[in-house]
This record gives structure tokens, sequence and C-alpha cells, in this order.
């Protein structure tokens, strides 16, 4: 209708302008299109968005994800599950004097009411310092978060840190070992498994130890008990599996609160247990024997020694607590703990041979488990001559860990293979260490006899515990005291292994400096304190690993027995 | 025609009341998941909430404090090797009741003669009883002579229990005066009396078991006793 028609001819300029108008017309609708396009794809994406929003997104009041509970550090459990470590959340109050706002006196005031530790005026310095930041207490109780908080001053800062908590307090302190400040391991397991603790990835799982609880609190109580009846400086402990080296318990006297770490003094922070070294004394004397046996030296129980009251070989003399004064029997050496006798069954078995022995049983090394704190122990070195030899041989001039012992004893006894020690649950995760053979397994055999005559008639008969076939060693070995070794400052030991029939675990008890009391007729040697408080300990703790008394039974006492000279009464 | 003009209309209805359809699931869908999340964190929470107090329980329950009360109060202290016990019979000889003897206990014997089905049972104790010479005192007579078949199930209980009862007894001496006239000879087809007058209170009674049979009373009562007699 609008269309122009051909009887309407317009002048040539109007049809140039006409065609001027159409060009610019296709030009603005070209735009238009565009504009129009490209506000109907941003219509479309948003459109597409909101739908794929109300299709699959979330929605507004959705927090973060949180499928399984993660601690912020894993948890240490022990063997049982039972939790030794884990983490929580704990308040922390903080002052920051920047943000005060209300009457500094005041608040100081309340605040010296509130937490006593610190008086009005040292309270009142800190706001004035125009320091940004004070932590004035972590972990603070409920009720002292409330009232804080009931002071309602910005300056106080009230907030929920992760903190570590171990719920059985001091037990298994130095296995366990602390955290630091900002929450890294700094002892014990804490530290020689911080990665595996720390890392997102594993920490979700906890961390399962060799330790027994039960067994690990029998056996510090019954040190502890010891320690103070005897008034000692310090003792330690180990009960070990010896067939796959777990250490069921291990502890260090004194103690410490890991909770409170910082409390501790350095002695109670030391770990006896591993990175103390000691001389050990006739607890090595087993050791000797085993390895003359090995070598063929000794032949039988009834082999013979001459035993005199004192024994010279070149500088030295070698004396005997028991002196025999005659001929005497491995059996009887042992049973007695006869330097003497030991000494001449060392010098048989000589420097090199022993040494390659101790080395094969890790004596050599800084001992084998999983914890950084391991001392070196000592040795003659360079200087292992025919002397070094025979002390040696009874466990003098050579100082080893507790724990090394507790692994040499379980070397010997079972069966006569090397395990290292493991501070980890031994499962399909964790297998039992590379081990290697020591002894032959007649010696590991034959020894169970010897040492069960140590406890059934010799020096270690306080140990005996009615029906569990306790097997064991005593060791008293002088302190040196400003380089001379003393006989009033002693190291005593007592190692033990049961039921002796079928060895399945090793104790170790040991008592740093022990005094002699009434009750002991004056006596500080091993077998009148860490012999008894060794029958105690293992009579609690064999039930709870499943070890039955039983009266009738025992080791193979007809190997030992007959070499023994009995006294005539 | 209407129809055909409608149809747009139609359609575009149709579309609209679809995608409200697709919405609303896809809403309730978001809201089911929402749920789910809801009930995840609160899992969560609850695991968090256990673990505190498992760790407050842990801390205020340690081995150190159990073992502090331990030796301030309960004074407990492992068990002795002799305080182990091998098994249930162990166990059961540990209750045991202690060795008094009973001088009216019932003379039983270990081979009985099969008794005739007309003859009851405690006729064959009372023949015994009557000739053993340990049954000294005179068993008062007892008016009723069938006294254990009627009281038998009550009689087993006693036994069973161990509770001294003198229904076996009294059946003997109920018997006894019957039996007497015959000739002493007579038992000695019963040969050796194993279990004399002396036994045990809590020996096995095999003649209660007798009467259980007899009586065809349920025998169970008999074997419960016979396993705690082992």
């Amino acid at each position: 209708m609008n269309a122009p028609t051909p009887a309407l001819v317009a002048r040539p300029e109007r049809l140039r302008l006409v065609g001027q108008r159409r060009q610019i017309l296709a030009v603005l609708h070209q735009r238009l299109m565009f504009g129009l396009i490209v506000y109907g794809v941003i219509i479309a994406l948003i459109v597409c968005r909101l739908l794929w929003l109300a299709a699959f997104g979330d929605h507004a009041g959705r927090r973060g994800m949180v499928s399984a509970l993660i601690p912020p550090r894993g948890d240490i459990v022990d063997r049982d599950g039972q939790p030794l470590a884990s983490s929580i959340d704990v308040w922390s109050i903080a002052l920051q004097p920047t943000k005060v706002i209300g009457d500094k006196l005041e608040l100081a005031r309340n605040l010296a009411k509130l937490m006593p530790e610190k008086d009005e005026a040292s309270y009142f310095a800190m706001i004035r310092s125009g320091k940004p930041f004070f932590y004035l207490r972590r972990r603070a109780s409920p009720q002292l978060v409330e009232a804080i908080n009931a002071l309602g001053e910005p300056g106080m800062a009230l907030e929920r840190t992760p903190d570590r908590l171990y719920p059985q307090t001091s037990l298994a302190a130095h296995v366990l070992g602390f955290t630091d400040i900002d929450g890294h391991g700094a002892a014990g397991v804490e530290r020689a498994f911080d990665k595996r603790l720390s890392d997102p990835a594993t920490r979700g799982e906890p961390l399962t130890l060799s330790i027994s609880s039960k067994v690990q609190q029998a056996l510090e109580h019954e040190l502890n008990t010891a320690m103070t009846e005897f008034s000692a400086i310090g003792a330690a402990g180990v009960v070990m599996d010896i067939h796959t080296g777990e250490v069921l318990a291990m502890t260090s006297l004194p103690t410490l609160n890991p909770n409170v770490a910082g409390q501790g003094s350095p002695e109670a922070r030391f770990n006896r247990a591993t990175l103390g070294v000691y001389e050990l004394g006739s607890t090595f004397k087993p050791f000797t024997v085993g390895m003359a046996m090995d070598l063929g030296i000794v032949k039988s129980m009834g082999q013979m020694y001459n035993c005199p009251k004192e024994f010279h070989y070149g500088k030295v003399i070698v004396h005997d607590t028991h002196p025999y004064g005659r001929a005497c029997s491995v059996a009887e050496i042992m049973m007695e703990s006869s330097n003497i006798g030991t000494a001449q069954i060392a010098l048989q078995v000589g420097a090199a041979r022993q040494r390659e022995f101790l080395t094969k049983m890790g004596f050599m090394a800084p001992v084998a488990i999983e914890l950084r704190e391991r001392g070196r122990t000592l040795t003659p070195g360079n200087d292992w001559g025919e002397i070094a030899t025979m002390t040696v041989g009874y466990g003098h001039g050579i100082a080893v860990t507790p724990l090394h012992l507790a692994t040499g004893y379980a070397t010997l006894f079972n069966g006569g293979v090397y395990h290292p020690a493991t501070i980890l649950k031994v499962d399909k995760i964790h297998p039992v260490g590379p081990a290697h053979r020591v002894f032959t397994e007649e010696t590991s055999y034959k020894s169970r006899a010897l040492l069960r005559l140590v406890v059934m008639k010799g020096t270690g008969k306080n140990a005996d515990a009615p029906g569990y076939r306790i097997g064991g060693k005593t060791g008293t070995a002088e302190k040196i005291v400003g380089g001379h070794y003393t006989s009033a400052s002693v190291v005593t030991t007592f190692a033990g292994v049961f039921p002796m029939e079928e060895p399945r675990y090793v104790i170790i008890a040991m008592l740093d400096d022990p005094k002699p009391t009434p009750k002991t007729y004056g006596f500080h040697t091993a077998g009148w304190n860490v012999a008894p408080l060794v029958g105690r300990a293992v009579s609690r703790i064999a039930p709870m690993l499943g070890v039955r008394p039983d009266m009738h039974r025992d080791a193979n006492m007809s190997e030992v027995l007959p070499f023994v000279h009995e006294k005539e009464k | 025609m209407s129809v055909r003009s409608f149809r747009p209309v139609v359609s575009v209805a149709t579309v609209a009341v679809a995608a409200l359809g697709c919405y609303l699931v896809s809403l309730r869908v978001a809201a089911e998941r929402a749920g789910l999340e809801e009930v995840e964190n609160r899992i969560v929470l609850a695991q968090r909430d256990i673990r505190t107090l498992q760790t407050e329980i842990g801390t205020r329950g340690r081995l150190e404090q159990l073992e502090r009360w331990n030796v301030k109060v309960l004074a407990l202290s492992a068990p002795k090797a002799d305080q182990f016990v091998d098994g249930g019979y162990q166990l059961a000889r540990l209750a045991r009741p202690s060795d008094e003897i009973d001088m009216t206990a019932p003379v039983v014997l270990a081979a009985a003669p099969k008794p005739a089905p007309a003859r009851p049972i405690s006729d064959d104790d009372a023949d015994v009883a009557a000739n053993s010479s340990v049954q000294s005192q005179p068993a008062p007579a007892s008016p009723q002579h069938a006294a254990p078949r009627n009281g038998s199930a009550a009689s087993m209980m006693h036994v069973a229990s161990y509770s001294p009862s003198n229904s076996p007894t009294a059946a003997a001496a109920a018997a006894a005066p019957k039996i007497s006239p015959k000739p002493a000879g007579q038992p000695a087809a019963t040969t050796k009396p194993v279990k004399i007058a002396t036994a045990a209170r809590q020996a096995p009674l095999p003649s209660a078991k007798h009467d259980a049979k007899a009586s065809g009373q349920p025998v169970k009562s008999g074997t419960t006793r016979d396993k705690a007699n082992h």
C-alpha cells in the first residue's frame, strides 16, 4: 500500500536520497540485529545458568560439605584402640591491647581477678604496652571463657584453637612425646611420625602403636613403686613381644605430663629406655654363654670352669659377689652370676667373634626403633683387647640402652632371630621388620633352662611369680662417679623372659642408683630391688597378655639341674 | 477452527507446564539433597561430640587415676596362679559343699540288679539299708508306702540341689519292715556296695534316678545331676 508506485516518479536527487536511506536503514537493521543477537545470547546464557542452578545448583543455606571428621592432627591409639593422643578444640584467651576501648585499669583489675596467675599491675602494663597480641591462657575452662566474654571488652579475643590432648596424661609419655606450640611433634612418636600425623591424606586414620596401655600402666606403676621404695634417681622398663619386636610397654621415670610438657624438667624429658645408655652388667652373661654355645665352646651346661675366689688376668682382678672358690659348671656360673667364670668363657669366644655377635644383635649401633631419641652405644671400640672382651662378657665396658637389651634377649630367646624393635602394631599394613639369624635354634632352646635356673635357684629368686615360669638374669653394674667405678652407686637391671618353656615376652626393668633399705638387708643388688618388681609386674602383665599361669609346666630343667651342686643342709 | 486458533496457546501452556514440572522436580531433588547434607552434617557434628565425650571419659577414667583409687581404696591385686581354673569342672569343684558325713544317707550299690517290674526300686535300696550296719538308728516308720513315687519329682529336685532330703531315707525306711523278714543271704546277688552309707551328701544318688525311671518321670533332672556330679 505504501510502496512507491511506478507512476510516482521521483526526481533523481530524491532517488539518490531514497537509495541512501535504504543503505542507512540496512546498516541500522544490521546493527540492531547484531545488538539483538548479543542481548539474546546474554539472556540465553543467564537463563541457561539459572536453569542449571535450579536443576543442579546449591541452595543458599548450604554449608561446606564435611563428609567425614578429619582431625587437625591424627590420633594416636594403642594396640587395642584406646586413644593415647587426640586433638581437641580448646578455648584460648588472648588480649589485643590496641583494640581495648573500655577502662584499662578496670579491665586489668577484672583480669587479675579471673586469672590470678598475673597481678593487676602486669595486666595493666600489658594493656598499655601497645603491642598487638598477647596470649593470656590456652586451654581455658568454659567458665572462664564465659566470664571473660561477659566483660564485653572487644580487646579480649576468644577463639577456639586445636590443641593436643593426651587423655592418659603421663602414661607412655616418652613413647608418645609431645608437640610444640605450633602443633608439630617435638619428641617421641609425635616427632617420628610428624608427617604422617599432620598430612591431611593420612591423618584421618589413627596411628596404631604397639603399646598396650594396660601393660604400660602396670609396668609404670610397679617401676614407680620400686623407684620410690629404693629412692632411685630414675628407672626404665620395656616389655616386648619377642617374635615380632613389638614394644608393648616402654617407660622412663621420672616421667612428665605431655599435656604440659614445658613444665617437665630436662631429667623428666630424658628417655632412659632408648636414649640413655648404661652398663647393664651381668644381664650380658646369657649372651656370652649363648655365643660360646653357638661356637661350640660350651658343649654342655655341665662344662666345668675354674672359679677361684679371685681371678687374675694381666693387671685385672675379677671378683665375684658369690664366690665359689672351686670348679663350677656353666649352669652354676649363670645361677650365681659368676664374673670369673663368664670372663673365662668370653676369653674363649674372643674379641672378634664377640664383636661380630654384638654387631648382629644391633648393640654397636643406635637401637633400631622408629623414635628419634636413640642413644649412641659406648663400646670398647678400637681398644677391644682381651680385657675388654672379658669385661664385655659380663656387661661392663659396654653401655647400651635398655631397649637394646630387650632386643638382645628377644633375639636369644625367640629361636635366635634378630628383629628390629618397633613401636607400631605389627599387622597387614606394618609387617615385622627385616630379620636375620644370630644364634642357632638349639642355643636358644638351651638358654631357656639356664635363665629359668637363675630365677628358680640363683640370684633372681625374688623375681619368681609362681606359675608364670619367669626366667631371667639380674645385673648390678657399678656406676662411674668422678671417673671411677664405685660400689656405692649402681645401676640394677633385670632382664626377664616368660613363659620360659615357650618364650613369648621379654621384660626389662632398670633402676638407676637404688639405695639399700632395711627390707633388703642392706643390699642394693638387682636381686633385691628390681627382681621383686619384675615378679610383681609379670604377675599383673602376663594374664593381660594371655599367658595362663600353670604350676605344672616349666622349661626343661633336666638340661641344667644335674650340673648344680646343691648345698648340703 | 477455534481449536486451531488456540493451538499455539495450548502448546505454550503445555511447554510452560512441562517446564514448571521439571522445575518442581529439580526443586524437590535439591531439597532432598539439602536435607541429606543436613543429616550428614549432623552426623559429623555428633561424631565430634562423641569424640569430645569419649576424650572426657577417657581422661577422667584414665588408668593412672584408676590405679590411684585402687591403691588408696580398693586394694585389688593381680590374681595368683592358683586363682585360675582350668575349666568348668574345676570351677564347679570350687562350689562343692563341705564333706560332711551324713549318717542318714541312703546306701546305694554300684551294681544293682535290674529290679523286677512289680517290685519298687526302693525295696532294693532298702535291702542294703537294712543289711548295712552303718544304718544304726532305726528308721522311723513312715505311713505312706509309695512316698518316693508320690513326691518323686520333688525329691529329685532336692537331690539335684544337694539340699538334705530325707525322703529317700524315708522310702527306704518304709520299705524296711516289709523286707526284713527275708533271709539275709538274699541280697548277696547285689554284689559289692561301692557307695556305703557314709557317702557324702553330694554323692550321686542312683536310687533317685531309678525312681525317676521307674515312676516314668522325666529323666532330665537326673541328667543334669549327673553333669553336676562328674
